[in-house]
């Protein structure tokens, strides 16, 4: 990484980074070095925090390390060996699947969810202004509360709205312990939990909308309808993909939901990959098998983070 | 930008508008307000079907806490937290002035490490987390913690201060230099005070991040550095299923939550987007 000052417009007016530095005055070298020193310690230390616990991930995951049998650690002998059991694990596969399924369909209805309110919260009357951020509740709730919250609703003795089935006489199974049922009983606990999120991304976008683009469609005669559908719905296309890209990274991690409503079950219909990993890593102590299936997890998000920044890239490039 | 209500829009329209929105927002907040209701619930009367609706609230639940392990799981939340939100802050924000001041070549590399470090599933963390502090008694301590939430909290610390500094003026800082302040005089004296609002922000939101964590905690605690995220969780488990507490201990962890939401609501979307999206 190379550093140069900005303001060294007196300085570096002609380009040539490495030719201009020699011939700075000396204030300007002694501001770079400032700004290294001031910079040393955060790279130095985010380093350490991330980038070697990266690492030991990785070296760990070609190793057989297991904590219930001794020396298993740092054994290289047949270093991808987790790797080829990969292929071959039909459970990790299912929660493969799971996680698709859990993905696919909150970040579809999140989207949907935070586009209908958003655009309905940007009319902007009082009452909406007044409303505004009790559709934020959601999402800055501590993750674990929001399980708890809907484990009380999913469980029929103590929710509201078993009470109100039955007072109408009807019989409705308990959600999550339903093997038909779990998944989407998460899929709504989740889009609670998240839409304010692309709802708000959402609206952050609308409130930067040139007026110009709607003023010239009205004048046209467009209805609200032809306007949302022609003129405001193109102009969120980037903003869209940005939020459900974020949701879908972050879907990835769901993991209080699915540890305290389902625990993985009923069998392993709720099982997805970050919770399989980590009840291989933590319950019953596979390091090494965890470790590979975690590289490939980080893997995608990083894959998924980057796509995310070449779309804001471009984005910016256009304005 | 203007917060009238356009013109154009029918009357009709406004009405349904405000209809939906108001449904809408009951549906959204019932979840949290029944768990809130249930806080005060005498515990007797958890059971008693839909006549529970209606009951004569009581403290009860919260005395019970105070008694037990909980109030020390929430100091313990919020020694880690204020901690490596102090920490973060302390190592990332000068850090942040000079990436703000300075220019590089890998920008884009720059924004996938920061982004990455907020995407990467904790589990990615935790199992090396795990195995390095077996072995350096890290384990179940306050220290463990403060140090894993600072993968995320740096990074956090890092975008949205340099944010900020890319939209403050340099002239206050130049006159400075010229009127021969050192550097470092500069930086204490002139950009950190103009800084306050914007440290305070950030902070919040580191709060809100590790306060919220319950995966590390889960992982790499086991019982005196419990957090209460997790400690909530213990009422379901070992002594029976004590609702009750579990709403009461809810309730409390998210008031500090929704205080700080309300007093940021702007920046939170930057908050949340760090590594992508400016704010």
């Amino acid at each position: 990484m190379s550093i140069s000052t900005k303001v060294s417009d007196y300085a570096a007016a002609s380009d040539g980074r490495g030719a201009a530095i020699g011939a700075l005055p000396h204030f300007e070298r002694q501001r770079i070095r400032f700004f290294w020193m001031l910079l040393t310690p955060v790279l130095v230390i985010l380093a350490i925090v991330t980038l070697l616990p990266t690492i030991y991930l990785l070296v760990t995951s070609f190793t057989p390390l297991s904590l219930a049998t001794p020396g298993t650690a740092w054994n290289f002998s047949d270093p991808l060996a987790n790797y080829k059991v990969l292929f071959g694990d039909s459970r990790l596969h299912n929660s493969l699947w799971v996680q698709l399924k859990l993905s696919f369909f909150t970040v579809v209805l999140q989207l949907l969810l935070g586009l209908v309110v958003a655009l309905l919260l940007n009319m902007r009357t009082a009452l909406m202004e007044a409303l505004r951020s009790t559709f934020l509740v959601p999402m800055v709730l501590p993750p674990i509360v929001v399980a708890i919250i809907w484990k009380v609703l999913y469980s029929p003795d103590i929710s509201p709205a078993w009470w109100i089935f039955k007072a109408l006489g009807w019989s409705v199974a308990t959600p999550i312990t339903d093997a038909n049922w779990a998944l989407t009983a998460i899929i709504i606990a989740d889009t609670w939990e998240w839409f304010p999120f692309t709802m708000l991304i959402i609206l952050a976008a609308l409130s930067m909308m040139p007026e110009e683009l709607r003023e010239a469609a009205r004048i046209d005669g467009a209805t609200s309808w032809q306007l949302t559908w022609f003129v405001t719905l193109p102009y969120l296309r980037n903003t869209l993909l940005v939020a459900g890209l974020f949701r879908l990274i972050d879907s990835i991690k769901t993991f209080p939901l699915i540890y305290i409503l389902t625990d993985g079950g009923p069998g392993t219909v709720t099982e997805v990959s970050n919770y399989y990993v980590f009840s291989q890593s933590f319950n019953y102590s596979y390091i090494g098998y965890s470790s590979a299936v975690t590289m490939v997890l980080l893997a995608i998000t990083l894959l998924l983070s980057w796509i995310i920044i070449r779309v804001v890239a471009g984005e910016s490039r256009v304005d | 930008m203007s917060t009238d209500a356009p013109s154009y829009l029918p009357r009709r329209e406004r009405i349904l508008a405000n209809t939906l929105v108001i449904v809408l927002a009951i549906l959204t907040l019932l979840p949290f307000l029944w768990f809130v209701v249930m806080s005060f619930k005498p515990s007797d009367e958890f059971f008693t079907g839909i006549d529970g609706l209606f009951f004569k609230p009581t403290l009860k639940n919260y005395e019970g806490l105070w008694t037990g392990r909980f109030s020390v799981s929430i100091w313990n939340s919020i020694v880690t937290s204020t901690v490596s939100t102090g920490l973060a802050l302390m190592i990332g924000t000068p850090g942040a002035y000079a990436l703000s001041r300075a220019t590089m070549r890998r920008e884009r590399t720059f924004s996938l490490l920061i982004l990455a470090s907020r995407m990467a599933p904790p589990v990615a963390f935790a199992i090396p987390y795990f195995l390095v502090y077996r072995n350096l008694g890290l384990l179940d301590t306050k220290t463990g913690l403060i140090i894993v939430y600072l993968t995320f909290n740096l990074a956090l610390v890092v975008w949205l201060m340099r944010n900020f500094f890319d939209g403050t003026p340099r002239a206050l800082e130049e006159a400075a230099w010229i009127d021969g302040a050192s550097l470092w005089k500069t930086f204490v004296l002139i950009v950190l005070p103009m800084s306050t609002p914007a440290i305070a922000t950030t902070a919040m939101l580191c709060f809100l991040y590790s306060w919220n964590d319950f995966f590390f905690a889960l992982t790499l605690t086991r019982n005196s550095a419990m957090t209460a995220p997790v400690e909530v969780v213990n009422f379901m488990n070992y002594e029976g299923w004590e609702w009750g507490k579990i709403a009461a201990g809810g309730t409390l962890i998210m008031m500090p939550v929704l205080l700080f939401s309300v007093l940021m609501r702007k920046y939170l979307v930057a908050g949340m987007t760090a590594g992508a999206v400016k704010g």
